[in-house]
């Protein structure tokens, strides 16, 4: 997860860069700043560019700015058309029909029609169980190709969600000729409508994209209305944060994520520009709400109010690379509401300590509480091997023994904890989710994935109602209430304590010109050139 | 000496059947499975049983063992279930990576290694010989990653001599191969010494002096020869270590190797691929000790392999 969570960012370049309408005229692209080059770093190796075949977020950063989806979210969060031109939904609320762009053309010189978003489509519902979209897409009836430029989507049920879903680099559409061509092993034969196209995979070294000179359906809020001016882009393979530094100080690499010690180093050297940004998702403490104790919401509260969160994010991340979170829909993503603040447990170390005590959890005479029934209180807390994760657990450690509470750590690797959690071997869990959503209640707080990605197992039938209606609730504002009810229960029955939300800071080299950078600290690149 | 070397790989069959099956029941025991690794953290448990009915892990362990052979029966040790290409197309194309340095690291190491092994042997007692130690012990004592790291900062950041990481360049070569090389040059230096201090009190050296022989000629042809021999072990053990990969060194360089190729197959629990590299490393020691047996007969007559 916290992998997915450093994804944000980098998706968020991908998939402004890929975006939206064109809504009159064609741009030239000035000659003066088109060239050079921009290499990222690729934290691992992308394992495929097949869009269906992949939850990786390093493949889908790199495949982002080749493919393109339907619609994109905008600078506000709301959704605009990219391949789509506009689209209807019946009045039922289960069937949605685009009107597609004209003009558009693949970079294998195909075009872009209905029956390429119907193959595509077709395609991720038959191979794409491994795509985080998957579990939506099963809910498609039909797809319907209804004339070139007309696409029907038939759902079985209505779906608020499927909007975010058709918006990521995993939902971009495939040329159906290039597949044909590959024998459908697109994993390095990406082609896509894209601004840039696939130059070279080398593999475990580096992956070259070079501009697509024909592209001309960027986003409106880009100045630049032809293909993009950077010649090419690169991602460069560089597991070792060591290196990536040494790297980006060498002039090897142009733009890197950083940690909170080395921020002040770069905040003042003059070669580069520091970028803030939000990621979509939080890091959270979770209780395993199915067995005891943690059955019993007044223990979960008690221990929720002996976390000091500020002081997480003052010592982890020195009040820079995070913010305090209140609320289990983070404030970067749609659904947050700052009136949610008055329902928030709040760090209070006499109420957990009276809490404890009402339950029949006393303290003994070293100060560490007993359970009712005498035995030794030592939850176990399971998170990953992450050096982040290691130091706020550790903080977590001291301050549950500031109450009486004797909390053990278990750090697995990635791995074996997604499979520790569904078995309930934990009594807390800590680690993060990162979906641009508020229906990632769906996926972490839902009774239909207790087996799975509800790794706090909470289920709860009036969460559970609130969660559908807010999956098949298409109009906004009614949604929106819905959201708010369910994080208020969510608050109070505390299966969750928010923690805080990631910060991501990037050092970009300053012969970058032009980047844009959004509300929520998005960078979009499409007008971007390097000054050579 | 050919009827051995048939016979030692004829005999290498069972032993790399025998590696199969053993990393096949320790995957079984590494927690976490390769469908839920592949689905991520945001899959329903629908989503999972699909990967794992696609990927054949919902059958019974001899049978996906069963299967396994009979994939390599016919020259394929499956599709990695990441990129969905062949094993064997994954480990082609990053073995010549690992080659390389391999290759280089034991060349560089070697000769480097023997020699100040050499000098502290003709020099025993004297400054050469304390000298050369000295730098023996450094080299035994400095972890390889601290060297690595050392070498960017020094070689890429400050004198800007040598590229930080990848492997496009030849320059690129010369850190990873010399930071490779400190530990197991060190190793050989130490060896060499003592090997060497053996030999030269043996009487046929005197008698070479005796003939007339240049010291250079009683050093390097009549008392190196025979001192080679556990050095000899050494290196083939080292070369064989290395062509599995060096995982720290290849990943503080950004190295396309297999040792990287390996150690990321096991934390994405793609087990066609960790059986594919652990079978190349197994390979790898194995003809590797081979090439020493034939190299044993060669630096010393009196060893014969019927």
């Amino acid at each position: 997860m916290n992998r997915i969570v450093r994804l944000v960012p980098a998706l968020l370049l991908a998939a402004a860069a890929c975006a939206a309408p064109a809504p009159t005229g064609q741009g030239g692209t000035p000659a003066s700043k088109v060239g050079g080059s921009v290499t990222f770093v690729a934290t691992t190796d992308p394992d495929t560019l097949d869009l269906h075949q992949t939850s990786n977020p390093v493949s889908s950063t790199i495949f982002g700015w080749i493919y393109e989806p339907l619609i994109y979210q905008d600078l506000d969060n709301t959704y605009k058309g990219l391949l789509a031109e506009s689209w209807a939904v019946s009045s039922d609320n289960r069937a949605i029909t685009f009107k597609l762009r004209k003009g558009v053309t693949f970079t294998d010189g195909s075009p872009f029609n209905a029956e390429a978003v119907k193959f595509t489509f077709e395609r991720l519902v038959r191979v794409g169980a491994k795509s985080p979209i998957f579990e939506t897409f099963k809910n498609i009836a039909s797809a319907e190709a209804k004339d070139e430029t007309t696409f029907v989507l038939n759902m079985k049920e209505p779906s608020a969600p499927i909007f975010h879903d058709l918006q990521t680099a995993y939902a971009g559409i495939l040329s159906p000729s290039a597949v044909k061509a590959a024998n459908d092993n697109i994993g390095r034969a990406a082609v896509g409508t894209g601004p840039y196209k696939l130059k070279e995979f080398q593999t475990g070294q580096q992956i070259t994209l070079e501009r697509n000179a024909d592209y001309k359906w960027p986003p409106a809020l880009f100045a630049n209305r032809g293909a993009p001016y950077i010649q090419e882009l690169r991602y460069r393979v560089i597991p070792e944060p060591a290196t990536q530094l040494a790297a980006l100080d060498a002039g090897e690499v142009d733009v890197l994520g950083l940690a909170a010690k080395d921020l002040a180093r770069y905040s003042a050297d003059g070669r580069f520009k520091i970028y803030d940004s939000f990621t979509y998702g939080l890091t959270y403490l979770g209780f395993d709400a199915k067995r005891p104790p943690f059955d019993n919401a007044k223990l979960r509260q008690a221990l929720s109010r002996a976390v000091n969160k500020s002081e997480i994010v003052q010592v982890v991340f020195e009040n820079k690379l995070a913010k305090v979170s209140c609320c289990p829909i983070a404030e970067s993503i749609q659904g947050y509401d700052p009136k949610l603040k008055d329902f928030e447990l709040g760090y209070d170390v006499a109420k957990a300590k009276a809490g404890l005590d009402e339950l029949g959890y006393k303290a003994g005479a070293d100060g560490l509480r007993a359970t009712p029934d005498g035995k030794p209180f030592k939850p176990v807390l399971y998170t990953s091997t992450s050096d982040t994760h290691g130091k706020i657990s550790t903080l977590l450690q001291a301050q549950f023994k500031a109450v009486g509470v004797d909390l053990q750590i278990k750090q697995l690797e990635a791995g074996a904890l997604l499979a520790a959690t569904p078995k309930a071997e934990h009594d807390l869990y800590l680690n993060g989710y990162s979906w641009n959503e508020p229906d990632m209640f769906s996926l972490f707080l839902s009774c239909d994935r207790i087996a799975s990605s509800n790794r706090v197992l909470y289920c709860n039938p009036e969460l559970e109602a609130l969660i559908r209606a807010g999956r098949t609730e298409l109009d906004q504002g009614k949604r929106m209430k819905i959201y708010f009810d369910a994080q208020k229960l969510t608050m109070q029955e505390a299966p969750w304590q928010p923690l805080y939300m990631p910060v991501s800071k990037t050092a970009i080299n300053v012969k970058i010109q032009d980047l844009k950078q959004g509300q929520a600290g998005g960078l979009y690149w499409h007008d971007a050139w390097v000054k050579q | 000496m050919g009827r051995y070397v048939l016979r030692r790989l004829v005999l290498a069959l069972p032993v790399l059947l025998g590696v199969s099956v053993a990393v096949f029941l320790m995957i079984e025991l590494v927690p976490g499975d390769p469908a839920t690794v592949l689905a991520g953290d945001t899959a329903s448990a629908d989503q999972v049983e699909r990967i794992r009915h696609e990927l054949g892990l919902d059958q019974p362990l001899p049978v996906q063992y069963l299967r396994f052979v009979e994939r390599l029966a016919h020259g394929s040790l499956g599709e990695s279930t990441r990129t969905h290409r062949e094993v064997l197309l994954e480990i082609a194309e990053r073995f010549p990576y690992t080659l390389a340095l391999a290759l280089g690291a034991v060349t560089l190491s070697t000769v480097v290694g023997v020699g100040l092994g050499i000098l502290a042997a003709i020099n025993r007692g004297r400054a050469g010989d304390h000298v050369t130690m000295g730098i023996a012990i450094v080299g035994l004592s400095v972890p390889t990653f601290l060297l690595a790291i050392v070498g960017i900062i020094v070689f890429s950041l400050a004198l800007h001599w040598l590229p930080v990481t990848g492997a496009r360049t030849w320059q690129s070569y010369i850190l990873p191969i010399v930071a490779l090389s400190l530990h197991s040059a060190a190793v050989k230096a130490r060896i060499t010494r003592s090997s060497m201090l053996e030999v030269l009190g043996q009487e046929y050296l005197r008698t070479a002096r005796a003939k007339g022989l240049r010291e250079r000629l009683v050093i390097l042809r009549h008392a190196l020869k025979n001192a080679l021999i556990p050095v000899t072990t050494i290196v083939g053990l080292q070369f064989g270590a290395l062509l599995g990969g060096a995982f720290i060194i290849e990943n503080i360089f950004g190295w396309p190797g297999v040792g990287r190729l390996a150690v990321q197959a096991i934390f994405n629990r793609d087990f066609p691929l960790v059986q594919g590299t652990v079978l190349l490393v197994a390979v790898a020691y194995l003809l590797s000790n081979l090439v020493v047996d034939v190299l044993y007969a060669w630096l010393d007559p009196r060893i014969r392999y019927g």
